[in-house]
């Protein structure tokens, strides 16, 4: 009867917070939160094997939209007002320097955690069937992340920025037979020019974006189909051994193999029904305690890692600065001119062979990448059981590592091999 | 079981209380977030033509009928009993530049034909205000200078 | 686990309150607020009254700026120092004090950062002063702040930067176009000076580099000219001020100063005194100019020069094209001219010539224009060190007609030379006789070659 309450109800259409048909309905009558099961298993949940990477990533990615879009509002594509941009924001506007510090080390936070969570589901094997396919759209996502840092990093229009793009560029030239006309395609021209600038514009604020989005919408789908987060099976107590009837699709007989029996995962298509006596026998007593609410269990857990994220960028945002060089001057080369710190292990590679370290290696480390799933046969999912394969991964992390760090601390002028602690005269 | 029970109810008033103040201090934050999004977004700085400027020594501007200053778009009158006086060039109704025509003391917009009186009010013509005065003012380095920023009542004099 | 939740979303939730906060009050309190906030006071104490103390203390705080499209620059100089143009400021502290003889460079139409450097978008002290990395162009230190009219003023005289002109005529005497290409010409064993002013801002570094040059640049062929510490500081003037300026028609307009030294040149380059006469000294073509300013007009002579026709039907006085400004600087100086002016340019005319002879001063001229002198000496002596070239030095050409044919020199100004290596196994030499052959055209170099053979005539040999 009350117009007030019918109004509010209107609105928000679920039972109260209290109940259990609430919780539920919060979770699957809710658009933006109704990719989650209604109840989940807190082995999904476990900080220290996941390390809450995937959200963390996506959660930077939200920053980085965010602050992106309002950066837009001061910025220009061209040269040479977009460096006049650059010290607009970084001089006038309010809370300039602010948004722009928290773009810039969020975008650096989001290339190092996307790497690092595509370590952990190596290292958790949870790339294993049936989730082949959703590790290939997560290197998708590990190239996109990389394209939109790189197209991205030419906006401010000053030398780091020119230069660093001219070396990222012509590496990629020397893809054979599409490398030099996918550079020309890139840059709008032979060279970083205005062309450039207004094209690497446009893909990382509309394209590369866009993309980004599509892919991660298949990604977590794909995850939710796939049984959920990863959880560590190989850890947990043996579960108990009455018969089960499995719905849906579900059933995983080769995970029988650990001492984990087959797993009901959240991939029904029905609603979870939680009022009344349940229709069907399908959780045991034990798992029943291990099965709680999304709210506010797994929400919870999901709000903190994204207040972990966003107050460690802005702390880090308000006392470090995001560089701004010269305005980009296409006649003056500095010495040594080098890549995006993410790039610089390949043009480590590239220095001593253009082909083979900037074509050939990189193209064969992608391709493996993407056929890891494909490649392993080894059902199993314990360390113990794939030492071979975590050795094989250690080894490429290590080494890219490595060549990063070689191309960023130990090359001065002249791509020479000097120390980081020798000074050298002169160079600016 | 009922140990579990006893943990969970502290917990259901552990996250009322700590989530209840935890939820306050994030709607207080996101309410700060909003308020400082408006102020981004208000600009500190212009790229136009500044609002104050300075437009002469005294000496520069003949008395009788007004002077014309095209750019700035205001009309600069100098009284030998009353002083200095700026009005607004810009018609009240859509914008055009008036012009000032001695025979009848008055300003003539060409556009629709509005017509404003000596005293910047409107005589006939769709124009629905008077033509703004503005503020102007002796600068120390003996320049006047006109706020376009401050308008001032019609009556509004600088002897100087 | 469970128990910390709320409580770490709390913290985590009252950590992301504190430092928007944060945030927002470091973006709220620039230094530039404090120093207005200070300038307001201080100008409140000097009103008469309460309710205009009251008035200008209240001053909102706001970004002070000058937009100057036709310069491409934008100054924000004046939200700190606000006295600039008030001359009750004259004893005020910096950075309010007021800013004398600025007519007719005002703020509003030129900024501050074209004549003293600096970064004029920032808006904190050390960032605007420009003293910091990645700036080219930082505060010019007082001494040096004149050398900034060169950068417009390019061509005329300018009044009270004296420095600009003899540093200009040094450059062009001492032969530095030699090595070091200038607006095209010149050669290419030193770095392109065109852009040197925009490139280098740094005065301390170019005068030592005159005074010494190997002790600033290491390894540097530059030989040591001896200059005085005036001539390394006019050139250093002169350097400052070869930038390109963008510079909109406004100020393209108003660059030429008209003053009556700049008159004199223009008077000499037209080469006037072909036709008149001042004080009855001069040619017999035209009328006397003396007093011409009290009998006309300046208006009428300045339609004189555009547009002889028009004031004198029949006149065959030329119609020279020459800028607003540049006519103005001939009146100013026909205003003053007297007849010892017109005798002085007379006696700076190069006399007449014979064929021969105009041809060795031809090449004499050419010598000096494109910097021989600099390798080779102002007396065409040589002793420029240059390490291992056999002899050790840039040789000397008093003796070239000696030593080789008409036809060996000719082909070494055209072609170059580089110069045997008196060790072949040490690197070799930083100077060398460029190839002119692009430079100059074959008549130019069959002058030079003649003046270079009229210096020693060959001795018959006996």
């Amino acid at each position: 009867m009350n117009p007030l309450r019918d109004a509010w109800q209107s609105i928000v259409r679920r039972d109260p917070l209290s109940t259990d048909k609430g919780k539920s309905e919060l979770v699957f009558l809710n658009v933006w939160l109704h990719i989650h099961p209604a109840k989940v298993r807190k082995e999904h949940f476990k900080l220290k094997h996941t390390w809450y990477l995937g959200f963390i990533t996506f959660f930077l990615f939200l920053i980085l939209v965010t602050t992106g879009v309002a950066l837009m509002f001061y910025y220009r594509p061209q040269s040479p007002q977009a460096y006049q941009d650059m010290k607009d924001l970084r001089f006038v506007v309010f809370l300039g320097p602010f948004l722009r510090n928290m773009h810039r080390w969020s975008a650096h936070g989001m290339v190092i955690c996307v790497f690092l969570h595509m370590c952990r589901v190596f290292y958790t094997g949870s790339y294993k069937k049936p989730r082949q396919f959703n590790w290939v759209v997560g290197v998708g996502l590990f190239l996109l992340t990389l394209g939109l840092s790189f197209t991205g990093y030419l906006l401010p229009w000053d030398q780091l920025a020119f230069w660093a793009i001219t070396v990222g560029t012509n590496i990629g030239s020397y893809a054979p037979l599409v490398g030099s006309r996918l550079r020309e395609l890139m840059l709008g021209g032979h060279g970083v020019g205005e062309s450039a600038l207004l094209r690497f514009y446009v893909l990382h604020v509309a394209v590369l974006p866009s993309l980004m989005v599509l892919l991660t919408m298949v990604h977590f789908w794909r995850v939710r189909k796939d049984g959920g987060l990863s959880r560590p099976l190989w850890k947990l107590k043996p579960e108990s051994s009455a018969p089960l009837v499995t719905i849906g699709e579900a059933a995983n007989p080769e995970l029988a193999i650990t001492l984990v029996p087959a797993a009901r995962d959240k991939t029904y298509g029905l609603m979870e029904v939680v009022t009344g006596k349940p229709l069907f026998e399908t959780v045991t007593e034990e798992e029943e305690e291990d099965t709680v609410f999304s709210y506010p269990f797994a929400f919870f857990r999901e709000a903190i890692a994204l207040l972990a994220t966003v107050t460690t960028v802005m702390a880090v945002s308000l006392f470090w600065n995001a560089p701004l060089e010269e305005l980009a001057n296409p006649a003056k080369t500095p010495n040594p001119a080098k890549a995006p710190w993410y790039f610089l292990g390949l043009q480590e590679l590239v220095s001593h062979s253009a082909l083979l370290g900037g074509v050939v290696v990189p193209g064969l480390a992608v391709l493996v990448l993407l056929a890891i799933p494909y490649l392993d046969s080894n059902p199993s999912r314990r360390p113990a059981e794939r030492k071979w394969a975590i050795w094989a991964f250690t080894a490429f992390v290590v080494v890219n590592v490595v060549l990063i760090v070689i191309g960023t601390l130990f090359r001065g002028p002249g791509w020479a091999l000097v120390p980081p602690w020798v000074h050298v005269p002169g160079v600016e | 079981m009922s140990q579990q029970e006893k943990n969970n109810a502290m917990n259901r008033r552990s996250f009322l209380s700590w989530g209840g103040a935890g939820l306050a201090a994030l709607w207080a934050a996101i309410g700060v977030s909003l308020g400082a999004v408006v102020r981004f977004l208000s600009p500190s700085v212009y790229y136009e033509p500044p609002l104050d400027f300075k437009i002469g020594p005294p000496g520069d501007f003949a008395f009788g009928p007004p002077t014309f200053l095209a750019d700035e778009k205001i009309f600069v009158f100098r009284d030998r009993e009353k002083g200095f006086a700026v009005a607004s060039a810009v018609c009240t109704h859509l914008g055009c530049t008036v012009g000032y025509f001695q025979s009848d003391a008055s300003f003539h917009c060409p556009c629709h034909g509005s017509v404003f009186r000596g005293d910047g009010s409107v005589q006939h013509g769709p124009a629905p205000r008077p033509l703004e005065w503005f503020e102007v003012t002796l600068a120390r380095d003996g320049q006047l200078k006109v706020d376009k920023d401050h308008v001032v009542p019609g009556s509004y004099r600088l002897m100087v | 686990m469970e128990r910390i939740m709320p409580k770490l979303f709390f913290a985590l939730s009252l950590t992301a309150l504190i430092l928007m906060l944060a945030a927002i009050w470091q973006a709220s309190a620039p230094a530039w607020k404090k120093y207005q906030q200070e300038f307001y006071r201080m100008e409140a104490q000097g009103e008469p009254n309460a309710a205009a103390k009251s008035a200008v203390s209240t001053a909102p705080l706001t970004i002070r700026q000058v937009l100057l499209p036709g310069l491409q620059r934008v100054d924000r100089c004046g939200t700190c120092h606000l006295g600039v143009e008030d001359p009750t400021m004259k004893s005020a502290p910096h950075p309010f004090a007021f800013h004398p003889n600025l007519a007719p460079h005002v703020p509003s139409k030129f900024g501050c950062t074209i004549c003293h450097g600096g970064q004029g978008l920032a808006t904190d002290k050390e960032n605007a002063h420009g003293q910091v990395a990645f700036w080219q162009e930082p505060l010019l230190p007082k001494d040096y702040i004149r050398a900034s009219c060169g950068r417009c003023h390019k061509e005329g005289d300018v009044p009270g930067v004296p420095e600009l002109a003899e540093g200009r005529r040094l450059f062009e005497t001492h032969g530095c176009r030699g090595c070091h290409k200038l607006n095209g010409i010149g050669g290419s064993i030193g770095p392109d000076l065109t852009e040197e002013g925009a490139k280098r801002r740094y005065p301390q570094w170019l005068e030592h580099h005159f005074l010494e040059p190997n002790a600033v640049s290491a390894g540097s062929a530059m030989p040591d000219f001896h200059f005085t510490r005036e001539q390394a500081r006019a050139l250093t003037f002169y350097m400052l001020s070869l930038t390109s300026e963008q510079m909109g028609s406004y100020y393209s307009s108003v660059r030429v100063i008209p003053s009556a030294t700049y008159g004199r040149r223009l008077f000499v380059e037209k080469n006037c005194i072909v036709c008149h006469s001042i004080g009855g000294v001069g040619a017999k073509g035209g009328p006397d100019l003396l007093g011409v300013a009290k009998q006309h007009s300046a208006g009428w002579l300045d339609e004189q020069l555009v547009n002889p026709e028009l004031v004198y039907p029949g006149s065959t006085m030329p119609a020279y094209d020459m800028e607003t400004n540049a006519r103005k600087a001939l009146i100013v100086f026909l205003a003053s001219a007297t007849a010892d002016d017109a005798r002085s340019i007379l006696s700076g005319r190069p006399r007449a010539l014979n064929a021969k002879d105009a041809a060795i001063e031809a090449g004499r001229q050419s010598f000096a224009r494109f910097g021989c002198v600099g390798c080779h000496g102002l007396e065409l002596q040589g002793g420029v060190p240059n390490p291992n070239s056999q002899g050790g030095e840039v040789p000397s050409l008093l003796h070239a007609s000696q030593d080789y044919t008409k036809e060996e020199v000719i082909g070494i100004i055209r072609n170059g030379k580089v110069p045997p290596l008196a060790d072949p196994k040490k690197p070799a030499s930083p100077l060398y006789m460029p190839s002119w052959k692009n430079v100059l055209t074959e008549e130019d170099i069959n002058r030079i070659a003649d003046y270079l053979w009229s210096l020693q005539p060959k001795t018959e040999s006996w």
